[in-house]
């Protein structure tokens, strides 16, 4: 008898704690999420480490991200690649829309003016970096975060996130809408 | 009293957030059925009232084929949607505008510039175009549409101004949508 009671009694509550998951999923897809990033093009702000093979992780923040007018000059951001929908991506926003923008190699053309609801997109450590020198402009669409702060290894609590803002590349700033 | 009263109203709140995140979980990961609207897609979709069943599975552009119908967020201005049919996969080299006007005198009227202009899709990519051509603003206005803007593949739709029971049986106009495409090399082979 007792037995039986103290079974029902862990279903009962595996199945409330499980009838909150997709609560947390949603959170998790669409307010705040911890992502890992890869790769040397974000250096120095992100993953200054070039010894050892830490890799910062990063707190990011979702809601509303793909609205253009919610993001600004010099934010750090993921995003699908434009090239690849699987492969995830983390640059600084060097324009918006609207903005002419200096282009450098490998782009056509000297400047480019960026359509409606695109960015411009670049590493900080820009010889280093596949960014929309590359792949052109990307659509707000694809953003999936912005980085809001550094949470992983404890060392890099509080660091800058603007502590270098990659290369001068804006020759013109949109007019205010 | 109150304190009873106060846990019913918060045993009712986490009852509705809980099963509110599991509709948007099966929203985004399985199965959606949302309205569309606009001409862009005549006769496949018409204009008002049409909802379609997309399937999730789809997403980021896994597994579709040319000829699919998608809905994709709109590269331009991500808060609206689009929903249109894959003309062109990765590395096709497509048309730009094969479309003619006619005017009100009947002459018709090519876009030189556009009608000889070809653009390899690029890698990722796809090209989307409306089923109706003349009423829709597709790549070719915005340019090849990244993969990861698509949300799902169309797989059926229901018309609300359908009868509930008509004719062929089906509820409110059910039909399901199919693949288009028809490779003309592959049927003179």
């Amino acid at each position: 008898m007792f037995q039986a009671e103290s079974s029902r009694r862990i279903i009962r509550s595996t199945l409330i704690a499980l009838s909150w998951v997709p609560v947390l999923l949603t959170i998790n897809n669409n307010v705040v999420h911890i992502a890992q990033i890869r790769g040397t093009s974000m250096q120095p702000t992100l993953n200054p480490q070039t010894e050892t093979l830490a890799t910062d992780w990063v707190l990011l923040w979702k809601l509303g991200v793909k609205n253009p007018t919610s993001l600004s000059r010099d934010d750090v951001i993921l995003f699908k690649a434009p090239t690849n929908p699987l492969k995830v991506y983390c640059k600084r926003v060097k324009g918006l829309p609207f903005d002419t923008i200096d282009t450098k190699f490998p782009y056509p053309k000297p400047q480019v003016n960026l359509p409606r609801g695109h960015v411009w997109v670049e590493g900080d450590n820009f010889f280093h970096s596949i960014d929309s020198n590359t792949f052109g402009p990307i659509s707000s669409g694809l953003v999936m975060g912005k980085v809001v702060a550094i949470v992983w290894p404890p060392s890099r609590w509080g660091s800058d996130l603007k502590l270098s803002t990659g290369r001068n590349c804006i020759a013109r700033r949109a007019v205010a809408e | 009293m109150t304190a009873g009263a106060l846990s019913i109203w918060s045993k009712t709140f986490s009852y509705a957030i809980r099963s509110l995140c599991l509709l948007h979980i099966i929203h985004t990961y399985a199965y959606e059925f949302t309205e569309t609207r606009g001409e862009s897609m005549l006769p496949t979709l018409s204009a008002t009232n049409d909802y379609v069943h997309v399937l999730k599975h789809f997403q980021n552009g896994k597994g579709i084929k040319m000829g699919d119908c998608v809905v994709a967020l709109k590269p331009t201005d991500p808060n609206h949607r689009i929903c249109k049919r894959i003309t062109g996969m990765p590395g096709d080299m497509v048309l730009v505008d094969p479309s003619t006007i006619v005017n009100h005198v009947g002459d018709v009227l090519v876009d030189e510039e556009r009608f000889s202009t070809y653009i390899k899709v690029p890698e990722g990519h796809v090209w989307v175009t409306g089923d109706n051509l003349s009423h829709s603003l597709d790549s070719r206005t915005y340019n090849a549409l990244p993969m990861g803007l698509i949300m799902g593949k169309i797989v059926a739709a229901n018309n609300f101004d359908k009868p509930f029971w008509d004719s062929r049986h089906n509820i409110w106009g059910f039909k399901w949508i199919k693949n288009a495409f028809v490779d003309a090399n592959g049927e003179s082979n």
